[in-house]
C-alpha cells in the first residue's frame, strides 16, 4: 500500500472557517454542516469519509466552491469567497479546481481530447495553444493513442483517466474527487489511486477526495472524517 | 470577452444539433412551412402586382375613363354600390364632350354581349365592343402588317358592316385558315372580318382583349337595339394634362349628372385600387401563414426544453468546470438560433424553389425583401422561444445538476 507524503510546507490553500450549512425540509431546519472548522494545506493528500448523510457530500460542495455555507467563511488562499455571486465562483472553480467525479461525466460522442480541453472553453487560455495542453495531459495518463476516441470506445479506467486530465487541464491549485474508483473494478481503481499518488508525490499537487471506503481514505496521509455534520480527523502517517 | 468564444459556441450547438438529425429536422419543419409560405404568398402578390401594372401599361398611357356610376369610394378603393353598367351616356354626352374639349381624342364605347358564328363555329356570349376609329389605336389593339386593319372613319360613319377579332377568338372561329376577308354572323347581321388583334396575353381574372370582337359604334347601336355608351375614353396629350382634363370632364359632366351618376377616373388611379387591394390580400395571407412561424417557434421551444433536461448532466458538468449562467444561456439560445435559421433557410430555399415551380401557371416573383424578413422573423422567433429553455438552463444549480440521473 502507498502512503502519501505530508504537505511539503505549511501553506494553506483552502480554509472553513465556523462553516455551517442549514438545510429546511418540511419546516424542520436540518444543519449538515455544524461549525466546521478545516484546513487543507497546499501539497496535501487529504480524505473525506463518513457513512451516508453525514454532511459528507455538502463538505465536499463547499470545498469545490459549487455550494455558499449558510454561514461561516469560506477561504481561498486567504480571501473570503463565500459571499460571492455564481459567476464569479464559476470563474474561481475553472483556474483553481480540477474536478474529478464517480460517474466520469465526459461529454458523449465527443473526444477524449476535446473532453480533456472542455474546461480552457471558459478559461482565458489562448486557443492555440490548447491542443498541445491537451495532448501532453493524455500523454501524461497514458491515453496518447485514444486522443479521437469517444467515450463510448473507452474502458471505465481509461475514461476516469480521460477525466483526470480534464481536471488538470487548468493546472489547478486543487484536484477534488469524489468517489474516483466508486465505478471501476479493483484494478482500474487502483490504478486511478496510484495516479493520484503519482500527481501529489511528483508534482505536489494538493489532493481532496471523498470516499466511504475506509480502507482508500487511510492512503492519504490525513483523513476527514464526518459524522452528523460536525469533523474528526486522523492521522494516517 | 466572450467565453467560450463565438466560434466555439457555434461549433458546439452544431455538433449536438447535428447528433439528433431527425429531431433537427422535424423541430425545423413548422419554421420552413411557416417561411415557405411567406416568402410563396408574398412572390404571388408581388408577381400578380406586377402583372397588373404591365398589364395597365399596354392598355396605352394617358388614357381617362369616364365611366357611368361610381367606380371608386371616397377612401380610393372600388365603391360597393354603383357598377360599371349601372346606366349608360348617351350620343348627346359624347357630342358635348367633343364640342367643348379642345385637341383631344375622344372615343365612346358600346358594348354588347352576343354570339358569334362563323362556318366553323359559334362562340357564345362573347363581349363585342361599339367604338370609333381611334379606339383601336389608343388600346393598343389594332391589327399589325399582315392581320389586316381596324375600320376607318368612313366606315365608321357610313355604319359599314365590318369587325375586328381578337386573337384567340379569330383562332376560335377559323381554326384552319386566316380569318381576315371572311365572314361572321352576329344576331343574323353578317359582318366582315377586316382584322385580327395583336395577342395581349392571358388577363388574369378580368375579360381577356384577346376573346372579343371590335365593331363601329353604330354598328354596336343597330345590334343592340339600343343607343348606350357605355364608356368614354379620353386621350390626354401627355401626362402632366390628366389631372386638369379630368376637372374640366368632370365640370362638364357635372351640368347634367349628378357627382356620384358618373366616374371620370386614369388608369393609375385603378391601379392603385387594384393593387392596393392585392396588397392587402398578400398582407393579410402572409400574416395567416406567419402564424406557423409562431406554431414552429413553439416546436422549437418544446425541443430546447427537452434538450436541456436530457442535459442536465452536461450542464452540471459545465457549470462545475467553470462555466459561468451566462455562458450556459447563449450556448442554449445559440442552439435555438441554429435551429430556427436551418428552417428559415430551408423555407427560403423551398419558397424559391416553389415560385419557379408555378411561375409557368401564375404570375409570381421572389422580392429580396420577403426573403430577409421571412429570414429574419424566423431567427427573432428562435431567439423568443429559445430565451425560456436557455434561462432554465443556465439557473440549474451544479449539484442538482450533477446528480441528475
Amino acid at each position: 500500500m502507498i502512503k502519501s507524503s505530508s504537505p511539503n510546507n505549511s501553506k494553506v490553500v483552502l480554509e472553513l472557517k465556523n462553516v455551517t450549512k442549514t438545510y429546511t425540509t418540511g419546516g424542520t431546519q436540518f444543519n449538515a454542516l455544524d461549525k466546521v472548522n478545516l484546513k487543507i494545506y497546499q501539497g496535501e493528500f487529504v480524505s473525506i469519509t463518513g457513512p451516508s448523510g453525514s454532511g459528507k457530500s455538502t463538505l465536499m460542495h463547499i470545498i469545490g466552491l459549487l455550494d455558499n455555507p449558510t454561514s461561516g467563511e469560506v477561504l481561498l488562499e486567504g480571501k473570503d469567497i463565500s459571499k460571492l455571486k455564481e459567476h464569479q465562483l464559476a470563474q474561481i472553480r475553472n483556474v483553481t479546481l480540477g474536478f474529478v467525479f464517480q460517474q466520469f461525466n465526459l461529454l458523449a460522442k465527443t473526444s477524449s481530447l476535446e473532453n480533456v480541453l472542455l474546461p480552457l472553453l471558459y478559461s482565458d487560455v489562448p486557443k492555440k495553444s490548447r491542443p498541445k495542453i491537451g495532448i501532453d495531459l493524455l500523454t501524461k495518463v497514458g491515453l496518447e493513442e485514444k486522443l479521437t476516441n469517444t467515450p463510448a470506445q473507452l474502458s471505465g479506467g481509461q475514461q476516469q483517466r480521460v477525466a483526470i486530465a480534464r481536471a488538470l487541464v487548468n493546472n489547478p491549485k486543487i484536484i477534488l474527487a469524489d468517489e474516483p474508483t466508486g465505478n471501476l473494478d479493483s484494478k482500474s481503481g487502483d490504478e486511478v489511486m496510484k495516479f493520484f499518488h503519482q500527481l501529489n508525490e511528483k508534482e505536489g499537487r494538493t489532493i481532496v477526495f471523498v470516499t466511504h471506503d475506509m480502507d482508500l481514505a487511510k492512503q492519504a496521509c490525513r483523513t476527514i472524517i464526518i459524522k452528523d455534520g460536525k469533523i474528526s480527523e486522523a492521522k494516517n502517517a | 470577452m466572450l467565453k467560450p468564444s463565438l466560434n466555439d459556441l457555434l461549433k458546439s450547438s452544431f455538433r449536438s444539433i447535428l447528433k439528433n438529425k431527425s429531431r433537427t429536422v422535424l423541430t425545423s419543419l413548422g419554421i420552413i412551412i411557416g417561411v415557405t409560405s411567406v416568402i410563396l404568398l408574398t412572390s404571388i402578390g408581388n408577381g400578380l402586382k406586377k402583372y397588373v401594372t404591365d398589364q395597365f401599361d399596354s392598355l396605352g398611357a394617358n388614357s381617362i375613363y369616364v365611366s357611368p356610376g361610381k367606380v371608386f369610394n371616397d377612401n380610393g378603393g372600388f365603391s360597393q354600390s354603383g357598377g360599371m353598367m349601372l346606366n349608360t351616356f348617351t350620343q348627346k354626352d359624347v357630342a358635348n364632350l367633343n364640342r367643348k374639349l379642345n385637341n383631344v381624342d375622344i372615343t365612346p364605347a358600346s358594348a354588347v354581349f352576343a354570339d358569334i358564328s362563323s362556318p366553323f363555329s359559334t362562340q357564345k356570349n362573347i363581349e363585342i365592343d361599339g367604338s370609333t376609329e381611334n379606339f383601336g389605336k389608343n388600346n393598343n389593339l389594332a391589327p399589325s402588317k399582315g392581320n389586316g386593319r381596324w375600320f376607318t372613319k368612313e366606315e365608321n360613319d357610313k355604319n359599314t358592316s365590318v369587325i375586328v377579332l381578337g386573337y384567340q377568338l379569330a383562332i376560335d372561329l377559323f381554326p384552319k385558315s386566316s380569318a381576315v376577308g371572311r365572314k361572321v354572323i352576329v344576331k343574323g347581321k353578317t359582318l366582315k372580318v377586316i382584322g385580327v388583334s395583336d395577342k395581349k396575353g392571358a388577363s388574369f381574372g378580368g375579360p381577356s382583349f384577346d376573346k372579343q370582337a371590335y365593331i363601329p359604334l353604330n354598328i354596336a347601336f343597330e345590334l343592340s337595339g339600343k343607343n348606350d355608351i357605355h364608356s368614354i375614353i379620353i386621350k390626354a396629350q401627355n401626362k402632366d394634362l390628366i389631372e386638369p382634363l379630368k376637372k374640366q370632364i368632370t365640370n362638364i359632366l357635372l351640368e347634367k349628372y349628378d357627382k356620384d351618376a358618373f366616374s371620370v377616373f386614369d388608369s393609375s388611379q385603378l391601379l392603385n385600387s387594384i393593387n392596393s387591394i392585392i396588397g392587402m390580400l398578400t398582407i393579410g395571407l402572409t400574416g395567416i401563414a406567419a402564424i406557423s412561424l409562431v406554431v414552429g417557434g413553439i416546436g422549437i421551444m418544446n425541443i430546447m426544453l427537452v434538450s436541456v433536461t436530457e442535459r442536465t448532466r452536461e450542464i452540471g458538468l459545465r457549470k462545475a468546470i467553470g462555466a459561468y449562467p451566462r455562458a450556459i444561456l447563449i450556448q442554449f439560445l445559440i442552439e435555438a438560433v441554429i435551429l430556427s435559421c436551418i428552417g428559415g433557410a430551408t423555407g427560403v430555399l423551398l419558397g424559391y424553389l416553389g415560385t419557379l415551380a408555378i411561375k409557368p401557371f401564375f404570375p409570381a416573383q421572389v422580392t429580396t425583401s420577403s426573403v430577409i424578413l421571412a429570414f429574419g422573423v424566423s431567427s427573432l422567433v428562435g431567439i423568443i422561444f429559445g430565451v425560456a429553455p436557455a434561462r432554465k438552463a443556465s439557473k440549474l444549480s451544479p449539484i442538482e445538476a450533477l446528480r441528475y440521473e
